[in-house]
């Protein structure tokens, strides 16, 4: 037969919204020749539930929970963006011992974020034993914040003037429990486990690799940009809290197993925060300082002056944050998210185009940019 | 090859599967024992062993079923397919059941634990919910390749299972080119996983399909090396001859095997038979689709593969031919290398064996030697399943790569290298026990 | 000619799986002290004090604020009855404060924030720890927290007849106001027929005062104008 008698013909592939690999409701049209896909288009939009409308008629206090329900997996630091934008727009200031609670129950919720994306991307990648790993450990987390503030998921606990619940000393040995428990010994057996593996390696090194200047023109943060090599983290470079006390590194990608950006170098990044992320809590844990744990009366009525602000936090995904509008009144004019998972999730479409990339790479891809289609939907 | 083996078989299967069986039934019992099937060798030691008597009414049944001039073997090799049947059925069982306990176990959980003890039921459980399930076939689909394909692929684990002893004695049909029936026999399932891909009419599900078809043909090659090799230095297709000669050296006065030590397995025999069982354990895990080669179905990228449209019993055949053939290819190694149903040890293999045997050392031989073979068997099967519980999987091309730049150049130089060992040594092993080829 | 790379390559994958197997070895073989789930339905793991579950009510310590349904982020907290253990509704679930005919929450709607327990004045309503929530049927979602069960479809009866009982009586009461103002108003008719005033805005005055008063003894309205 010669080859002009060989007919091929380009498949228009349909992945999602229903599809095990795509971390919620998100669908990619992919035009793919064989196993190779041509071109990918992303579809947002399945989980959309209005939060910046909603937070227009409600007052401050009650936008806090719709807050939790962007980023379900990182409620805290969702909280925290919020409540630091409407502290600035109002002047209040945060007591000592709030903070500290803060950046532990935040680094706390990061490490849990990041045993997901890590059991996940196991998953996706097909090894099924590292996600139930992660989720026995992430469950010790889950079962401190119940224990803290009621809810494993969606906390509402971080509010405007320090937090909703005291920490009791029995919670904070729970806390020091679960580092002594996980900073070591779990983190090097997942490393052994999945990290180093060299199956695992072969799948994501030189996948999906996002030049530093690409992703910076995207607007990826968090760990997909630091995974790039950029070393830009807002606890770093723009503190809020007590960040600018404590002492901690950037772990950022460096391009070991193969090209710098790739899949395997964001996938790292996320390892090695969790460390730095236990490291944070220690210290908190060592300085928490006694007395009063919220302003009562910021925590039950706000009413900024008239007025705007921005403000950002480092989430476990990248940049959380929020403009907020004040017209004086104890409901926001406007509030306005910038959600990490959008951005990053806009950079799909570009790196499924920059090289061949096929249907098992594009699982690779979108698992390793961790993204949460609540907080892209919002 | 294979597509050559298809025509031959399928020529023999126009006269009758019971007379090919007959004609390929090798003789290596001579005299004792001629019928080559499981049920005619039961029933006859029973009689001549036991002495059990004429008047016994099910043994007399069967043996009159046995004698009669009209089907002489037509019965007895429904009643072995029968026994293979119901194997495979009480294996799959079984070891569904035990995957999800030895998963669980290796991810801190439990696992099923509600019907029966230890919830050694549920696999019956979720069979019986299964059976109970409506029959979908999508309106768009190929309805008859679409209905044919689990039988297809089912069908074709099964068939090879006709020359796959299960003990001492213990096989459907000893046929002469054993090992090559495996190997030709082992397209039937490609055809019939490409049947059920293509005509689900699924995206999806034909992704599977073409992943499948590259797979499982590549990954004849290496398992197709590893049985050459096997063949050329026990100078025998027949699966019963290739493991009796692991048994140690010939006793040549009485025509008795007489059980050797563990050095005297295939696996032992030389350094490349080493490196060959494990090229072809990672090949056989790729023959059966399992992780971490399970591309065909892989549930994160492909939601299920070729088996996507398939519901109810349709997809319970699906699931049963998975776990035939994983005992299959686990049993495969175990004849080819580890010894069949040798212990490996001298004193326990030779057991029952000889002219002077007792009944009870002969029972008991016998009973041993299963036992040995089953765990062997289910040993490899425990090891599939932890490879599938530890590793990611891999892309598609890297299956190829690891197939054509590993496996093949490997298993290639181990199949020199044997043949040269065998010419330098005379057909001795490493250790310099001759082992004698009539 | 054969590249050192390639066999260090299969080498380090080789070594790297066999590491990873040793570690699902070392837990299937450890499994009795790595078990980490428990058989849900016979064994129950402990529910902390602060879980935020199905909601409580305090009935008798209930003062009909309306604080919790005003701060619900999502509007899923229904209250109706009367402030005052004399108010008209006879019947209901009579608190020390409040008479109530209606305190449910609807479980289809509700986040479990638990903004609600927060500005409550005698902490009367609370999350508590029951969490298994289900239902097969989307009118059953909504609980009736004046006795713990489904709002069902006599409690509806129950409500309206609340409802009407309160209309009645409060239509009673500003009917008896009326007539006590026809009465004055005749009076004032009377005393202005002498003073030779016009009783135009006297009246005005009046009947607003009559609306402010019926607005508070009847906080139904109030409500609904809230939510």
């Amino acid at each position: 037969m010669t080859e002009a008698k060989i007919r091929t013909e380009e498949m228009l592939l349909n992945m999602g919204p229903q599809h095990p690999s795509t971390h919620g409701v998100f669908r990619v049209v992919v035009r793919t020749d064989g196993e190779l896909i041509l071109e990918s288009e992303s579809h947002i939009g399945y989980l959309h539930r209005c939060f910046e409308k909603c937070a227009e008629g409600n007052n401050y206090l009650q936008v806090v929970p719709y807050t939790d329900r962007m980023d379900y997996l990182c409620a805290m630091m969702n909280n925290w963006g919020y409540a630091v934008a409407v502290e600035k727009l109002a002047g209040i200031e945060v007591p000592e011992r709030a903070e500290y609670i803060r950046v532990m129950v935040a680094e706390l919720n990061r490490v849990a974020s990041h045993l997901l994306a890590f059991g996940t991307y196991g998953l996706d990648i097909g090894a099924i034993t590292p996600f139930l790993y992660a989720f026995r450990d992430r469950e010790r987390i889950l079962k401190i914040f119940e224990k803290l503030c009621g809810q494993r998921l969606n906390y509402s606990y971080v509010r405007v003037g320090g937090v909703t619940f005291d920490m009791t000393e029995e919670i904070l040995a729970d806390i020091e429990a679960f580092c002594d428990y996980f900073d070591p010994k779990i983190i090097d057996e997942y490393d052994n486990l999945l990290s180093y593996n060299g199956i695992f390696i072969s799948r994501t090194a030189n996948v999906g690799v996002m030049p530093a200047d690409l992703a910076i023109s995207y607007g990826v943060t968090g760990p997909s940009l630091r995974g790039s090599g950029v070393q830009r983290d807002l606890r770093r470079d723009a503190p809020y809290g007590i960040y600018d006390r404590l002492e901690f590194d950037v772990p950022v990608g460096t391009g070991e197993m193969g090209q710098l950006g790739d899949c395997w170098d964001r996938y790292m990044v996320r390892m090695r925060e969790m460390r730095q992320s236990i490291r944070l809590v220690r210290q908190a844990l060592a300085g928490i300082p006694e007395g009063p744990f919220c302003d009562k009366k910021a925590y039950r009525a706000v009413k900024p002056k008239a007025g705007e602000t921005y403000k950002r936090v480092e989430g476990a995904r990248g940049e959380v944050g929020f403009y907020i509008v004040s017209d004086g009144t104890n409901i926001p004019y406007r509030v306005k998210a910038r959600a990490p998972s959008f951005s990053n999730i806009s950079i799909l479409d570009k790196l499924t185009s920059l090289s061949d990339v096929m249907v098992a790479d594009l699982v690779a891809i979108i698992g390793s940019l961790d993204i949460v289609l609540g907080e892209v939907d919002r | 090859m294979n597509l050559f083996a298809f025509t031959t078989i399928f020529a023999q299967a126009g006269k009758g599967l019971g007379e090919f069986a007959g004609d390929y039934s090798s003789k290596w019992d001579a005299g004792t024992y001629d019928g080559g099937l499981v049920f005619a060798g039961i029933i006859k030691w029973l009689v001549t062993t036991w002495g059990v008597p004429e008047w016994v009414p099910l043994s007399s049944i069967l043996n009159g079923v046995l004698e009669a001039s009209v089907f002489p073997e037509i019965g007895a090799l429904l009643i072995t397919i029968g026994l293979v049947f119901g194997f495979v059925n009480i294996f799959a069982i079984g070891a569904v059941w035990s995957e999800r306990k030895v998963s669980a176990h290796m991810q801190c959980r439990l696992g099923p634990m509600e019907v029966g003890p230890h919830g050694i039921l549920q696999t019956v459980a979720d069979g019986l919910k299964l059976l109970a399930k409506e029959d979908i076939i999508p309106r768009l689909a190929d309805k008859p390749l679409f209905a044919l394909a689990p039988a297809i692929v089912f069908a074709g684990v099964l068939m090879r299972f006709v020359p796959l002893p299960f003990g001492d004695q213990l096989i459907a049909s000893d046929l002469d080119l054993g090992l090559f029936f495996i190997a030709a026999v082992g397209a039937v399932e490609v055809l019939g996983v490409i049947m059920a891909g293509w005509s689900s009419n699924n995206k999806w599900s034909l992704f599977g399909t073409i992943r499948t078809a590259t797979q499982m043909v590549s990954y004849e090659i290496p398992i197709g090396l590893a049985f050459i090799t096997v063949i050329i230095c026990s100078g025998s297709f027949s699966l019963m001859e290739i493991v009796n000669q692991q048994g140690g050296s010939l006793n040549a006065s009485d025509g008795y095997v007489y059980g050797g030590w563990i050095w005297h397995w295939n696996l032992f025999r030389n350094p490349f038979m080493l490196v060959l069982s494990i090229t072809y354990f990672i090949a056989s895990l790729a023959e059966c689709k399992r992780s971490p080669f399970d591309l065909p179905e892989a549930e994160s990228e492909l939601v299920s593969g070729f088996h996507t449209e398939y519901t109810g019993m349709r997809f319970a055949l699906f699931f049963l031919a998975e776990y035939a053939a994983m005992y299959l290819v686990a049993a495969v190694a175990v004849v080819i290398f580890l010894g069949g149903w040798w212990s490996g040890i001298y004193p326990l293999d030779a057991l029952g064996l000889g002219p002077e045997a007792t009944t009870l050392a002969k029972t008991l031989g016998l009973l041993i030697k299963i036992g040995v073979f089953l765990s062997k068997a289910f040993a490899l099967v425990f090891v599939q399943m932890w490879v599938r519980w530890t590793l990611p999987r891999i892309r598609l091309d890297q299956m190829m790569y690891v197939c054509w730049k590993v496996l093949l150049p490997i298993s290639l130089v181990c199949l020199i290298g044997s043949c040269l060992w065998e010419l330098a040594s005379g057909g001795a092993s490493v250790f310099g026990f001759g082992i004698v080829v009539e | 000619m054969i590249p050192c790379a390639y066999f260090m390559n299969i080498f380090k994958v080789a070594r790297s799986i066999w590491i990873g197997m040793g570690i699902t070895l070392k837990y299937f073989l450890n499994h009795k002290k790595t078990l980490c789930t428990i058989q849900y339905p016979r064994e129950k793991d402990l529910i902390p004090a602060r879980h935020r579950g199905i909601h409580y009510l305090e009935t008798e310590k209930c003062v009909l604020c309306w604080k919790c349904s005003d701060i619900c982020p999502v509007d899923c907290i229904y209250i109706e009855g009367v402030r005052g253990v004399d108010g008209p509704l006879q019947g209901g679930y009579r608190g020390q404060k409040a008479t109530l005919s209606k305190f449910t929450v609807d479980y289809t709607v509700c986040i479990f924030c638990g903004l609600c327990e927060e500005p409550c004045p005698p902490k009367c309503i609370w999350l508590g720890p029951e969490f298994d929530y289900h239902s097969t049927d989307r009118t059953m979602m909504e609980k009736n927290l004046l006795s713990d069960e489904v709002y069902t479809e006599s409690d509806e009866v129950f409500v309206e007849w609340a409802r009407g009982e309160n209309e009645r009586l409060q239509e009673e009461k500003k009917k008896q106001k009326e007539a006590e103002k026809a009465a004055k108003a005749a009076e004032k008719a009377a005393a202005v027929a002498v003073a030779e005033e016009t009783p135009a805005e006297a009246a005005e005055e009046t009947t607003e005062e009559a609306s402010a008063e019926a607005a508070e003894e009847n906080p139904e309205v109030e409500g609904d104008a809230a939510e």
